[in-house]
């Protein structure tokens, strides 16, 4: 289950990367694919712990899109840490929810992301605009998965497949 | 979120971000984490270096103070230096003032009059010693006078350094004789400021108290010289009477005499 979970996160880093390719729209910038599996982790885990998780994405985040290894660790953990508060408190588990959570994400990891590089002298200049997009896009993205998620296709497929043997 | 929860986050961002100083370049060279220890480092370093430059600073101080205070005593004991020669001055301007008066007042002192200084006296040994401005060879026997009466006379003369035998010597003699000239006699040193007055008669009209000038009848000193004052006199067996006086020069405040030359024996061919 690890694996595969690990598996999948690659994949949407890989596909993030393809995002930012030349050729592609440029609002597919503001848009985080990882951001759904911290969303996933706070709406979906029962026990938390620390998330060494989120510290592996983050890094993983900053090895392939960021100029130094270590502000996407920070951004990455804060962003899962404000999650997990954010669920203890919040009953809703409605693909609105996952929505909501991956725009509150994406807000977190980028403030912080920024604020962490402040300090090296590689802050870039950021808007209000960039920040609403991204947190718009991300929120959309993780609103689609969790209504995936609530619609169980896999379970409609697999009885559609049954009744098609018979 | 528990604290452990919150120390391992800090820590870990911490780690993280000093991660991320260390692979961005300062804008001097070398990664901003050193920029950032250096930033740390550099305050300290400055209020070490002013602490080692106050310590300097203090030593520095206090030093220049023990040395103020050196030559603050230095000066203080120059000062004190300066208060006993003035004293001594002022002494030796009154005996001058003194003894010029008494010259003054003497006709048959000219103008060959010298001034000395004492220097040094044993007067257990009946010596002294005296200096003149300039050197001068004084003849043996020369006399030598205070402003309040006979002292000695010259032994020896060397320059500007002179010795001279006190009337208080054991060995010396002075023709003395009453104010009226009536009362002859000898006054001899006892060794002590007490003399001895001998040849005095039986008869003689003396009494206790009288002054003794000198008689020049010595060849030695001028008379007319106040020598001694006396003190006791006894009948005696012999034929002469036990007389003892005392010497009217203060012998231990003397400091400024009057040297006669023209009085000493060589000069004079005897009595005047």
């Amino acid at each position: 289950m690890r694996f595969k979970i690990a598996a999948l996160v690659a994949v949407t880093l890989v596909l993030q990367r393809v995002l930012g390719m030349p050729g592609m729209p440029a609002w597919f910038g503001h848009l985080i694919l990882p951001m759904i599996w911290i969303v996933a982790a706070s709406l979906v885990r029962k026990e938390r712990h620390w998330p060494y998780e989120a510290l592996l994405l983050g890094l993983a985040w900053d090895l392939l899109f960021g100029p130094v290894v270590g502000p996407g660790g920070i951004a990455w953990t804060a962003a899962c840490l404000s999650l997990y508060g954010l669920a203890s408190v919040v009953a809703d588990r409605s693909p609105r929810a996952w929505a909501a959570f991956g725009a509150v994400g994406a807000v977190v990891v980028i403030l912080v992301q920024r604020l962490a590089v402040m300090p090296l002298g590689l802050a870039s200049f950021l808007t209000f605009g960039q920040l609403a997009w991204s947190a718009l896009l991300t929120g959309l993205w993780c609103g689609f998965v969790g209504t995936v998620l609530a619609l169980d296709l896999g379970k409609h497929w697999r009885a559609y497949q049954v009744r098609k043997l018979r | 979120m528990s604290r452990t929860h919150v120390l391992r986050t800090l820590l870990i961002w911490t780690l993280l971000e000093l991660l991320a100083a260390l692979q961005v370049p300062a804008v001097g060279g070398g990664p901003v984490l050193f920029s950032w220890l250096r930033t740390l480092v550099e305050p300290v370093a400055m209020v070490a270096h002013g602490a080692v430059a106050l310590a300097v600073d203090l030593g520095l101080g206090a030093r220049g103070l023990q040395h103020a205070i050196v030559e603050n005593r230095q000066m203080r004991i120059d000062l004190e230096t300066l208060r006993a020669r003035q004293i001594l001055l002022q002494a030796d301007l009154a005996a001058l003032r003194e003894i010029g008066d008494f010259a003054g007042s003497n006709a048959e002192f000219d103008a060959g009059a010298l001034f000395g200084r004492c220097t040094y006296r044993d007067l257990i040994a009946g010596t002294m010693e005296v200096r003149t401005a300039r050197s001068f060879i004084l003849a043996h026997d020369t006399p030598v006078v205070s402003a309040k009466g006979l002292v000695g006379r010259v032994l020896r003369s060397e320059g500007r350094r002179h010795w001279l035998q006190l009337l208080t010597h054991a060995a010396a003699a002075v023709a003395v004789q009453t104010e009226d000239s009536l009362v002859h006699g000898l006054a001899l040193g006892t060794g002590s400021n007490a003399l001895t007055i001998a040849y005095v008669p039986r008869q003689a009209a003396l009494e206790r108290g009288a002054l003794l000038v000198t008689s020049g009848g010595d060849g030695i000193y001028p008379p007319g010289i106040p020598a001694a004052r006396v003190t006791r006199i006894r009948e005696s067996d012999g034929p002469f009477l036990e007389v003892t006086a005392i010497s009217t020069a203060d012998l231990h405040a003397t400091r400024m005499v009057l040297i006669l030359p023209k009085w000493a024996p060589a000069a004079s061919g005897g009595l005047p």
